[in-house]
């Protein structure tokens, strides 16, 4: 007899993967500062198209690896219906930047059931609200791939073995994952914006210069955010920091609960 | 591909279709979105042709043509769809795309941006100081420039118009089934999400009734969060575990004897794929790279992470319940949506300047004819897809 811990596990090739998709991720996002004059990016305008087609081939191999060698079907199940709660509780968050909602969701999952589990709950959650609302535009594979790094970095986080026993231990916990919250809702915020800029405006002071300096585009880039979408980052690192205080404690207790029940005994 | 074992694994109630004595599939609930025998196109093709239209809308600014792919997208979605809850996708995408053009507009008046001669109104105009990256506020609004900005935001909403007509044709459901086998287990989970999602309403509605029934009808947060929130992702959750051991009693999630060569070359395949990809990427962003060998790169970690995943999906030995054909009709489709890219591009070998149309000194601009017969071809499926309807064959 011996216990079968159903969390997803990451091999070595799984995690090269992870890491890799995460360095395609940053030039995917971020190329309008990181692309120099003269380079094949700023030749043509049809790199970004190119970034949002082939990022859900990325995100397809890692998701092949992370689940290769079969899934367990608790992790299946259970990857099923945090998506649907996922799914349920996304269009509380508000229009086309709605994802406040769901961070918070993914974080206290990823913390739980750990990275890799965070990782695909990011995609599938993500995916199936989209299909349920038929809402899949050229954003989502962004989206998906984003809320996956936000669910695999809080299943990364340290301590996360076991829930803590004292209370002194669980306020920590607690505060780490809120500033976690902070920090990844807004860098998703600022990668997601840089990724539409290009798309978003192409005329005038805050407009992206192809081939420009990349200081002379940082300081266009930090005005388009000031403008457009500040507030919105704000707001949900706000809302998603917040909701961790006031939910995780409750939805911590849940979700280790069902991971313990889960645990149970194979006759090997 | 899963449909059958998604199904079987599927909760009690979530509405396994029934089968009548003909083999005719009776939907047990109105989501499903697959008749019978004679069903809609194939998903999939509606998004390659919705796909190749807006591939067509980005290689050109003429609005007149791009507003005749955005009516050509809405006519071929009025004739085909279905009336599925994401039916209605195509009007949404319609409002994102009208509220694409008034941002753009509202940015070219506030930020300002290409200048001409003909002045339309003067904002009272604010230069900020150098530290504050010396942006120009308000200023002179012309003409010309209030075009080129509606142009720009016409061709970026007809991209949107054309991704919400994909939305509004294909039914999400079947193109999960066109998933590949190497992401059996995820695609897998989102069906289970896509079934749980009604029942957590459900389960909303019924708690909230008990409580009701117990004399608790206060709307305390802190108590909703107790008395509901808790009872109802403990009742998801536990019947999460239920169903994980149906389906491991039903054998789901034993490795088939996979011979540890093959999953080496797949997993080779699949990191040498996505090497190739960050290597291609990270060579695109630099100068002294010359582009064909970054866009090679790029296409040739593309291809062998395609391989890689159609070689893990062979190794995953599974059945396919009533396969999902490409027919002729769905390769017709594809061709449509195929005449509108190769009319822009024959445009833009013949009629460049009709294609990008100069917005300095204003005029009207005239329509090139071999894009907009290409585009005019893209409607063709209104004529070939009968209407999807819910009962019985079309």
């Amino acid at each position: 007899m011996r216990t079968i811990d159903p969390r997803p596990r990451v091999h070595w090739r799984g995690s090269l993967a992870v890491v890799l998709a995460a360095g395609f991720g940053l030039v995917a996002t971020a190329w309008p500062l990181l692309a120099s004059p003269g380079g094949a990016l700023t030749e043509t305008s049809s790199g970004p198209w190119m970034f949002a087609l082939l990022l859900p081939v990325v995100t397809a191999v890692v998701l092949v690896q992370l689940s290769d060698g079969g899934m367990d079907a608790r992790a299946v199940a259970m990857l099923g219906v945090l998506s649907a709660v996922v799914a349920a509780v996304r269009p509380f968050g508000a229009g086309a930047a709605g994802v406040e909602t769901v961070f918070f969701l993914i974080i206290l999952a990823g913390r739980v059931f750990g990275p890799a589990f965070g990782f695909i709950l990011g995609n599938t959650g993500l995916f199936a609200s989209a299909l349920l609302t038929g809402g899949v535009g050229p954003w989502m594979p962004y989206q998906m791939f984003a809320a996956a790094f936000v669910g695999l970095g809080a299943g990364l986080l340290p301590g996360a073995g076991r829930a803590p026993a004292a209370w002194r231990g669980r306020v920590g916990e607690l505060a780490m994952l809120a500033v976690y919250a902070v920090v990844a809702s807004l860098a998703f915020g600022l990668l997601l914006n840089m990724s539409f800029w290009p798309y978003a405006i192409t005329q005038g002071n805050l407009a992206y210069v192809p081939g420009a300096l990349p200081g002379e585009n940082a300081s266009r880039l930090v005005a388009y955010s000031l403008a457009t979408s500040l507030g919105w980052d704000l707001g949900r690192a706000v809302t998603t920091a917040l909701l961790i205080v006031l939910t995780g404690p409750l939805l911590l207790r849940i979700l280790r609960r069902t991971a313990r029940k889960a645990r149970w005994i194979e006759s090997a | 591909m899963n449909a059958r074992s998604a199904r079987a694994a599927a909760p009690r109630g979530s509405g396994a279709p029934g089968r009548t004595a003909k083999g005719h599939e009776v939907s047990g609930h109105g989501a499903n979105g697959s008749g019978p025998r004679r069903r809609g196109a194939h998903p999939v093709a509606w998004w390659g042709w919705a796909l190749l239209l807006a591939t067509a809308a980005s290689r050109t600014g003429n609005p007149w043509l791009l507003l005749l792919i955005a009516a050509v997208a809405g006519l071929v979605v009025v004739f085909c769809r279905g009336d599925e809850p994401w039916s209605g996708a195509y009007r949404v995408f319609l409002f994102i795309g009208l509220s694409a053009i008034a941002v753009r507009m509202v940015f070219y008046v506030v930020f300002g941006g290409s200048d001409g001669s003909t002045v339309l109104f003067a904002l009272p105009s604010v230069t900020l100081p150098d530290w504050a990256a010396g942006f120009r506020l308000g200023g002179v609004v012309t003409l010309e420039g209030a075009l080129a900005a509606l142009y720009d935001g016409l061709r970026l909403a007809t991209l949107l118009v054309c991704v919400g007509a994909a939305n509004a044709l294909a039914s999400p459901r079947r193109l999960l089934r066109s998933v590949p086998a190497a992401l059996y287990e995820v695609s897998v989970a989102v069906v289970v999400a896509l079934s749980v999602a009604p029942q957590l309403v459900q389960g909303v509605a019924r708690i909230r009734r008990a409580r009701a029934l117990r004399g608790n009808t206060r709307r305390n947060p802190a108590d909703l969060m107790r008395t509901v929130v808790a009872p109802v992702l403990h009742d998801a959750l536990d019947r999460s575990l239920a169903l994980a051991a149906a389906m491991a009693s039903r054998g789901y999630g034993r490795s088939a004897g996979i011979p540890a060569p093959a999953r080496r070359t797949t997993s080779a395949f699949l990191l040498i794929g996505l090497l190739g990809l960050c290597a291609g990427a990270y060579a695109s962003l630099s100068s002294v790279i010359p582009s064909p060998l970054a866009w090679g790169l790029l296409a040739a970690g593309a291809a062998a992470a395609t391989c890689g995943i159609a070689f893990a999906s062979k190794r995953v030995p599974h059945t396919r319940y009533r396969p999902d054909a490409f027919g002729s009709r769905d390769w017709a489709i594809l061709a449509s949506g195929a005449a509108a890219v190769a009319g822009t591009v024959l445009s833009g070998y013949f009629e460049f300047g009709l294609l990008w149309p100069a917005t300095n000194p204003p005029q009207v601009p005239p329509l090139p004819l071999a894009a907009t017969c290409g585009v005019l071809l893209a409607a063709a499926p209104a004529m070939l897809v009968p209407t999807q309807t819910k009962e019985g064959p079309a």
